[in-house]
């Protein structure tokens, strides 16, 4: 545990420093106290390093959180945003909304909106196919169906989408953290922070679930609020981040698999701090490793997830399920 | 204690009825019958997990039907066909949850709850498990566990689906003699389903009987009479 309050710093650190560009220290401090708009270091930092850092620092976190209630919810630990389709829903209405006619929400934060309703849609739809299967397995397959069938409908809006929401889409779709503005971060960093106080308020319900919902049922726990509230802090992170950086693969099945690994424990009370620190560890320095090779070639953040998380859950089947 | 009146119990259809009957505190029952014969179902209403189709069930003069979701955890616990276990969940985390109807918002413990849950431990002889992660344990063992935990709720009323299933012959035969003891030391009512006649009849625990689509209760018979009265 206190080895990862160490680590953190260091990976913001890493994170940082890891752009092609070397900023001193008093230069990035100034950027912060003696702002100058016409110094293009003070701009760099503001701009773009320290939004591309915060936003490492909110995806890796939420997104494992955001996997470790939806594993401890569904009772199942290959589950997560991304292999049960929150995220596929979360993109079908992004998608919809930036390629047809139809505006779901016409304000600055509507992609926002969008993603959310999609996270959650998906998440509900997931909630009710669960409790028809038994096996832990076929859940993943009905969420492999389900994000096949969304990319497929993607697919038919991009072939009658005009050029300019085409690009955007794509672009959306690559999965990348830079693409917040400063002025937005206040705004996220509330959400995060409130989203990171509900789940500790959820740390008694959560280790009741984790003797399966009847049992948590009988000694008192509302299990139907209880399953909502868990669903739209599920939807909120994942919606969120989806909305912000694109669809970002693996991060919220594999950390918090890895967490009870590392913490050999099943107590949220622990369980949530350590997927807050080891999901942002892992994603600012994967992240930080996509930046160290950005002046000679350009990789999706998607991708690198996906080389390091599809094996790890392939580990976990072979451990876990045979 | 636990009164059954005009009860109707099933899902579509009607499996088990009973006119009148009376469990008392400070008793263990034990809920006989064939396979499929709605033994589990019977559990279930009682617990209030399952609606019944007529009549009532009352614990105390209280109507099952109409408790809440707290009030059923501070009254009744139930100890279900089979616990598997969960992955870095230690047995006496697992006990300690016993405590939740009781704790603060967020689940932790004071002194006092940490010492029902030793002494439960101590009584049902599972102390060396309590350090133990739950899915490294045997079923047996397991089982033990399951039943510690509802013992650490601290309900008037337990019931246990075939809690003795997965336990060897001694082990049987020690928590039988302990849901005995324990149900008179702290006037609970005990419900269990179980195969074991020989047991039953050893400890001279009444029968409830479901064959026939009925449940009745026997205190006085012997094991031919009951196996006659089951087929």
């Amino acid at each position: 545990m206190i080895c990862l309050l160490c680590f953190l710093p260091i990976a913001m650190y890493l994170h940082l420093m890891a752009g092609q560009i070397e900023i001193s220290y008093a230069s990035f401090f100034d950027s912060f106290w003696n702002y100058d708009a016409n110094n293009t270091t003070h701009v760099l930092v503001r701009e773009f390093r320290i939004p591309r850092l915060a936003m490492a620092l909110f995806a890796g976190a939420g997104l494992s959180l955001s996997g470790m209630l939806m594993q401890t919810l569904f009772k199942n630990p290959l589950a997560g945003p991304y292999v049960l389709g929150i995220n596929s829903g979360a993109s079908l209405l992004i998608a919809l909304s930036l390629m047809t006619s139809i505006q779901f929400f016409q304000s600055n934060f509507g992609l926002i909106g969008t993603a959310l309703i999609g996270a959650f849609a998906a998440g509900l739809l997931m909630m009710a196919v669960a409790q028809r299967l038994k096996s832990q397995i076929s859940l993943l397959l009905v969420g492999l169906m389900f994000g096949s069938f969304t990319s497929a409908i993607v697919s038919i809006l991009e072939s009658f989408a005009g050029a300019e929401s085409l690009k955007s889409y794509t672009m959306w779709s690559m999965g990348s953290l830079q693409q917040v503005e400063f002025g937005q971060l206040g705004f996220i960093s509330l959400i995060f922070l409130v989203g990171i106080a509900a789940s500790f308020l959820l740390v008694k319900p959560l280790n009741m679930l984790v003797i399966g919902e009847k049992s948590a049922a009988l000694l008192g726990l509302p299990i139907k609020s209880m399953r909502m509230f868990v669903l739209l802090l599920t939807a909120l992170f994942a919606g969120l981040i989806t909305a912000f950086c694109g669809p970002i693969a693996f991060v919220g099945i594999a950390i918090p698999n890895l967490t009870r690994i590392l913490f050999q424990t099943s107590n949220h009370r622990y369980l949530i701090i350590g997927n807050c620190f080891i999901g942002a560890i892992f994603l600012l320095l994967t992240d930080a490793f996509i930046q160290v090779l950005e002046g000679h070639i350009s990789i999706p953040l998607n991708a690198i997830t996906s080389i390091i998380g599809a094996p790890f859950v392939v580990f976990l089947l072979m451990r876990k399920l045979r | 204690m636990i009164q059954l009146q005009e009860l109707r119990i099933g899902y579509q259809c009607e499996l088990l009825s009973s006119e009148h009957l009376l469990l008392e505190a400070g008793k263990v029952y034990a809920l006989v019958g064939r396979n499929g014969i709605g033994k589990s179902t019977l559990i279930q209403t009682m617990a209030g997990l399952q609606k019944q189709l007529a009549g009532d069930i009352t614990i105390n003069g209280q109507f099952v039907s109409r408790l809440n979701a707290q009030e059923i955890a501070e009254t009744i616990s139930l100890v279900d066909t089979r616990f598997e276990g969960v992955e870095y969940l230690k047995v006496k985390d697992y006990l300690a949850l016993g405590r939740a109807p009781y704790t603060d918002l967020f689940g932790r413990l004071g002194t006092k709850d940490w010492h029902i849950v030793e002494s439960v431990a101590t009584d049902l002889s599972i102390t060396h498990l309590l350090e133990k992660f739950t899915d490294e344990i045997s079923d047996g063992e397991r089982q033990l566990c399951a039943v510690a935990r509802a013992f650490v709720q601290e309900t008037p009323v337990i019931l246990l689906d075939e809690p003795t299933a997965f336990l060897d012959y001694i082990n049987r035969k020690k928590l039988l003699a302990l849901l005995k003891l324990l149900s008179a030391e702290k006037n609970k009512c005990i419900v269990l389903s179980t195969h074991d006649l020989d047991l039953c009849l050893d400890h001279s625990i009444p029968f409830l009987l479901a064959a026939h689509g009925e449940i009745r209760l026997h205190t006085s018979l012997s094991k031919e009479e009951i196996i006659k009265a089951m087929s």
